[in-house]
C-alpha cells in the first residue's frame, strides 16, 4: 500500500517539475536568443566606422556571447536530467535511494534491496563481503535528507524508469 | 670504493648526527641544527629523513627555497615521505603557486590518512588544504563573479537600446512590448543571480554538518541510532561526558560508530562545487 502511495506521489512530482521546467526552458531560450541578438546589433552598430573592427573588439564579442552561453547553461542546469550523484544511489540497484541504510562497513543500501539480498542469496554485505545481519542496519537519516534536497531541487529524478 | 665497515660507521655517525640535530631542534637552535643535519646529508645523502629534518628547520626559519630544495630531494629518495609532501606543499604555496600545492597538500593528507587517520599530522595537513582551497576559490570566483557582473551589465544595456529603437511609444503608454521589457530584464536578473549563485557564501546544508558543533564534516561517522557526528567531536563526547549518543541518549560505545562513506562523498562534491565552505572559523 505505502509503495502504491509512494508511486503516485512520485508520478505526480514528476509531471509538478515538468510542467514548470518546461515554462521555464522557454523562458530561458526566448532571453538568450533575445540577448545574443541585442548584443550583436550593438556589436554592429557599435564598431561600424571604417577601420574599427578591430581584432580585439571582435574578440571581446565572441568572448561575451561564450559566456553568455555558459551562464544560460548554469542558469538551466538543474532542469536537465543527467544523473544522479553516485553517493545518493542504492550501491545495488543504482536507483537513487528512498530508504537507505548503511552497514557497520559503511556501505549504504536501499532498505528492501539488502533485506532481500540477505534472504536470497546469503548473510553478508555484498560490496565488503563482511558477515551482516538485518539487525546491524541503521537508518541513514542525513542521506535521506541529502535526497530530499536533491529531489527538490531536481524534479525530474522522481521519474523512476 | 668504501668498504663495508667504513660504510657502517659513516651510518652510526650520521645517525648520531641526525641525534644531535633533533636536540638542537627542539631547543628551537635552528642553525646549529641545520648543520648538524648536513653533516649527516654529507656522510650518508640518500636517507629522506635528514633531508626533511632539515626542510623542516629551514621552514622555521621561512626559508622556502631551501624548504622546497629539500623536499623534493626527499620525495627522489622516498615518494611517500607524508611531510616532505606537506612542506613542499607549504613551499609552494609560499611562491604562489596554488595548483601545484594543492596537489602536493592533497598527496600528503592521502598518504597520511592511509598512515594513521588519527595522527596529528592528518589534522594539520587539513587545515592547510582547506586553508589552501579556500584561497584557489576565492581568487577564481572574483574572476567569475567580475566576469557575470560586466555580462550581465552589457546585457541589460543592449537590452534597453534595442527596446528604445524596436519600440518608441509616447509615455506613458504601457504596451505588451513594454511590459515584455520589464519582464525581460526580470528575468535576465534571475539568470545571473543563478548563475553566481555556487559563489555566494550561505548556510551549508544541515545534513552535511556535525549535529554537535554544525560545522561541516571532515570524517563522519554514524551510531546505531542513525545520527551521524564528527568523529573526534563523539569521540570526545563518549570520553569525558558518558557512553550516550548525544541527541537519542541511547546507549553507545566507540565499537558501535561506523564511518558515514555516502556522507563524505557528499561532502566532498558540496566543497568541489562551494569552495568558499573551505573556511573553517
Amino acid at each position: 500500500m505505502i509503495d502504491e502511495i509512494w508511486q503516485e506521489l512520485a508520478k505526480a512530482k514528476y509531471l509538478q517539475w515538468e510542467h514548470a521546467s518546461s515554462k521555464r526552458s522557454w523562458e530561458l531560450k526566448s532571453l538568450k536568443e533575445a540577448c545574443e541578438t541585442a548584443l550583436k546589433e550593438k556589436h554592429f552598430l557599435d564598431d561600424s566606422h571604417p577601420g574599427s573592427f578591430s581584432d580585439e573588439a571582435i574578440i571581446s564579442h565572441m568572448k561575451q556571447l561564450e559566456v553568455l552561453s555558459r551562464v544560460f547553461k548554469e542558469a538551466g542546469e538543474a532542469d536537465i536530467p543527467g544523473e544522479v550523484p553516485d553517493y545518493l544511489c542504492c550501491k545495488i540497484t543504482l536507483d537513487i535511494l528512498r530508504d537507505p541504510v548503511i552497514t557497520p562497513s559503511g556501505v549504504t543500501y536501499e532498505r528492501t534491496v539488502i533485506l532481500e539480498h540477505l534472504q536470497k542469496v546469503g548473510k553478508f554485505d555484498p560490496v565488503t563481503r563482511e558477515p551482516l545481519d538485518h539487525s546491524q542496519l541503521v537508518p541513514n537519516l542525513a542521506i535521506k535528507e541529502a535526497v530530499q534536497a536533491y529531489l527538490d531541487g531536481h524534479g525530474w529524478a522522481y521519474n523512476t524508469n | 670504493m668504501v668498504s663495508g665497515s667504513a660504510l657502517s660507521a659513516a651510518a652510526k655517525q650520521a645517525e648520531q648526527l641526525r641525534k644531535d640535530g633533533n636536540i638542537y631542534f627542539k631547543k628551537d637552535r635552528f642553525g646549529a641544527a641545520i648543520d648538524a643535519y648536513t653533516e649527516a646529508i654529507t656522510l650518508c645523502p640518500n636517507v629522506p629523513v635528514y633531508w626533511t629534518n632539515r626542510a623542516l628547520c629551514h621552514r622555521r626559519r621561512n626559508e622556502w627555497l631551501k624548504v622546497e630544495e629539500d623536499c623534493r630531494r626527499a620525495i627522489q629518495l622516498d615518494y611517500s615521505s607524508v611531510k616532505a609532501h606537506y612542506m613542499l606543499g607549504l613551499a609552494l604555496l609560499q611562491k604562489q603557486e596554488l595548483d601545484e600545492g594543492v596537489k602536493e597538500l592533497q598527496k600528503a593528507l592521502d598518504l597520511g590518512r592511509g598512515a594513521n587517520p588519527k595522527g596529528y599530522m592528518v589534522d594539520e595537513i587539513w587545515q592547510e588544504l582547506a586553508k589552501a582551497k579556500y584561497m584557489l576559490w576565492e581568487h577564481a570566483s572574483s574572476k567569475r563573479s567580475w566576469e557575470l557582473q560586466s555580462l550581465k551589465e552589457a546585457c541589460e544595456t543592449a537590452l534597453r537600446e534595442k527596446h528604445f529603437l524596436d519600440d518608441s511609444q509616447p509615455e506613458g503608454f504601457l504596451d505588451e512590448a513594454g511590459i515584455s521589457h520589464m519582464k525581460q530584464l526580470e528575468v535576465l536578473r534571475q539568470v545571473f543571480r543563478k548563475a553566481g549563485e555556487a559563489d555566494i557564501p550561505c548556510e551549508v546544508p544541515d545534513y552535511l554538518c556535525c549535529k554537535i558543533t554544525l560545522d561541516i564534516f571532515c570524517d563522519p561517522v554514524i551510531t546505531p541510532s542513525g545520527v551521524t557526528y564528527e568523529r573526534a567531536v563523539i569521540l570526545d563526547h563518549l570520553q569525558k561526558v558518558g557512553k550516550f549518543d548525544p541527541i537519542t541518549r541511547e546507549q553507545l560505545d566507540q565499537s558501535q560508530l561506523v564511518p558515514n562513506l555516502a556522507i563524505k562523498e557528499a561532502v566532498q562534491a558540496y566543497l568541489d562545487k562551494h569552495g568558499w565552505a573551505y573556511k573553517l572559523d
